[in-house]
């Protein structure tokens, strides 16, 4: 063996690991350690940062400065931060109510085709999100394809005005992020014993309590797991919001993005990144207890 | 005697239509008593369990009725059918504890709480295993896990209990002590008890009668002495227990006995079971264990024929013996090891076979 390798097993864990570490490092650590760093700094008007502390761009979160330069509350932000939250939400209650079906229908497929199926739940994925969100557009937009032929119809006399709302942010983000969805829920019920499923409806279950006492609790990691992949993009999205919603309607996404690309306050864009980083950590911190909880109350096996 | 089940020209058939249809029952007609301990056997793919799933309601019968204490339970969902099923891999759920799994079909059925926490008290006691209860299925052993099915399966008092080779995943000491709290328990509760096994011990020792089937077919139905001493066919006789086979053809008879030629010149006398006639090509069959084996000088029987000794098995308790009787015919007989543990006979002795024509029987081809 070469003198150069550590002596102990411990020391050569660590170099084996070291490459994982490096990336890491590299891609994760360090580009949220400047994100963290700018936060606290002022910004240049010109783009970038003056290296000047400052704890203004924390303060601009819920404060503004009237006229005579008193901070005064100000929810204009917070009410992005909440409207993030409910439209994401929405949009993840969506996903769900829609992705539990699909999941459960590929289950029960034979399985030579269930492969064929996740496979075309991943298709959208192989082109641009962007591109797919315009097509919404043409979905749901005035004259567009589903408007024409109400309006033909004489089924609706204007337009539905269906563009540029929450509702249309809600549906782009919904059809986003659904494959997300589906496929960890699949993954669970894959696993589901389909016997047990025999056993309930022996034991008087009907359809529905099949359904609530056991599919659905034997599958909560994968709905959790789903919720989460889904929660978590939703929050921070800005092409939905954007193209769908008209950037009047603002997301965390969009008003991150417009603070770096247009607003130039990187400060401020860096501040809202860390606000939902820490929104994201304290969801998954509470999901890890839970999934810590369950394991300890069905004990191993 | 009330019928609890009544099968009536039941066939199944999966997949029909397509290019490979199976056949899975054929026109099968069964009636099961009240309070029975009844026995579906047979060996894997005979059907058994189709039935026990038509029963239950998991499967539709593609023809025939099927009664369930005169009704019609064709149309019903399992959910609404008044049967419970033990699983053959118990099927217990994983996210409940063994008082949840127990109390689930109570609580389906609206039962008020004090009655469920009772009932399942109950039959948790009845299954020894009311210590347990607030474990999770998987921190149990087989055999607990196997008597938490049972009691789940039995809290609701089922007007029938079905029981899919429940327990084919036990160890022979646990399975054998399991035999006898089945038969206790169905005693205690006075539920019909339909069990399906492939285990012609199992079998025997449990039922009140048994359905011996075969390839989607009910070759014979009866009581487990029935069913071993005098079995319908050669299927019956070969599935339970060891038997010799001599075939041959009916040479003389007469109102007890038939008289038959096996191999070149070999006569054999059975028990004339009736509707023979003389040239009839039939099957004898003799239980090893009706065979005596002695040396030659012993022999007291007049009926006993010599044979030599061509091989032994070795079991334990006992050896099973094959004899060359001369003309081409074997037998099989079983001896006793000796107090010293000793065999009495050896590979190359001569023996002197005794039976009476009484054990011999005449099976339909």
């Amino acid at each position: 063996m070469s003198n150069w390798l550590p002596k102990s097993a411990a020391g050569r864990r660590w170099l084996g690991l070291a490459p994982s570490y490096f990336v890491i490092g590299i891609f994760m650590l360090v580009p949220m350690v400047i994100m963290g760093v700018f936060s606290f700094l002022e910004p240049n008007p010109y783009g970038g940062v003056k290296p000047v502390g400052s704890l203004d761009a924390y303060v601009k979160l819920f404060f503004e400065y009237d006229l005579e330069d008193n901070l005064v509350f100000n929810p204009g932000y917070l009410n992005i931060i909440l409207r993030s939250f409910q439209l994401s939400f929405g949009a993840t209650l969506l996903c769900l109510i829609f992705g539990f079906p699909v999941a459960y229908f590929i289950t029960l497929q034979p399985e030579n085709r269930r492969n064929l199926y996740i496979y075309l739940i991943t298709i959208p994925f192989w082109t641009n999100l962007l591109i797919r969100t315009f097509a919404w557009i043409i979905i749901l937009g005035r004259g567009g394809v589903i408007e024409t032929p109400l309006l033909w119809a004489g089924i609706i006399e204007d337009s539905l005005r269906m563009m540029y709302t929450d509702g249309a942010i809600a549906i782009g983000l919904t059809y986003s992020y659904l494959p997300l969805m589906v496929l960890p829920i699949y993954a669970s019920l894959e696993k589901l014993d389909f016997r047990l499923l025999e056993a309930a409806s022996d034991l008087y279950a009907n359809r529905f309590e099949v359904m609530t006492k056991v599919v659905i609790p034997l599958c909560k990691p994968g709905i959790i797991a789903g919720c989460i992949l889904v929660f978590i993009p939703c929050i921070g999205a800005f092409i939905a919001p954007n193209l769908l919603g008209g950037g009047k309607k603002l997301m965390l996404g969009s008003l991150v993005q417009f603070q770096f690309a247009s607003a130039r306050n990187w400060p401020f864009g860096s501040a809202l990144s860390m606000l939902l980083l820490s929104a994201v950590v304290v969801v998954l911190i509470f999901y890890a207890r839970a999934a810590k909880k369950r394991e300890a109350m069905e004990g191993t096996a | 005697m009330t019928a609890a089940i009544d099968i009536r020209g039941v066939t199944k058939i999966y997949n029909p239509g397509s290019n490979q249809p199976v056949k899975a029952l054929d026109d099968v007609s069964l009636t099961i008593n009240d309070n029975e301990f009844f026995t579906l056997l047979g060996p894997s793919g005979c059907g058994k369990t189709t039935l026990l799933r038509l029963i239950a309601g998991f499967e539709q019968v593609s023809g025939g009725e099927i009664m369930l204490f005169d009704d019609e339970i064709e149309n019903l969902e399992p959910n609404r059918r008044p049967v419970n099923t033990v699983f053959q891999h118990y099927a217990l759920f994983p996210h409940m504890t063994v008082a949840q799994n127990v109390a689930f079909g109570l609580e389906r059925l609206k039962k008020p709480r004090p009655e469920i926490k009772a009932t399942v008290e109950r039959v948790l006691s009845l299954v020894k295993m009311k210590h347990l209860a607030d474990r999770r299925p998987n921190q149990l052993s087989g055999g607990q896990q196997q008597r938490v099915a049972l009691a789940r399966a039995l809290a609701p008092s089922p007007k029938v209990l079905l029981l899919d080779e429940p327990l084919s995943a036990l160890d022979l000491k646990l399975r054998q002590a399991m035999r006898e709290e089945l038969k206790q328990l169905q005693k205690e509760t006075g539920i019909t008890f339909v069990f399906v096994t492939h285990d012609q011990e199992e079998a025997l020792a449990m039922s009140d009668r048994i359905a011996v089937m075969s390839e989607g077919e009910v070759q014979q139905i009866g009581g487990p002495t029935d069913i071993y001493e005098h079995p319908l066919n050669r299927f019956v006789a070969d599935f339970i227990g060891d038997t010799n086979f001599l075939d041959g053809e009916i040479v003389d008879l007469n109102e007890d006995l038939v008289t038959c030629r096996i191999g070149e010149q070999s006569m054999f006398e059975a028990e004339n079971s009736g509707g023979h006639r003389v040239g009839d090509r039939v099957t004898l069959f003799l239980r090893p264990e009706k065979i005596r084996l002695s040396t030659p000088d012993d022999a007291v029987s007049t009926e006993s024929r010599p044979g030599t000794v061509a091989n032994i098995v070795y079991l334990g308790n006992q050896a099973a013996y094959t004899v060359d009787m001369g003309d081409g015919v074997e037998l099989t007989a079983q001896a006793r090891p000796r107090e010293d543990g000793k065999l009495p006979f050896a590979v190359g002795d001569s023996l002197a076979v005794g039976f009476s024509a009484r054990a011999l029987r005449v099976l339909a081809q």
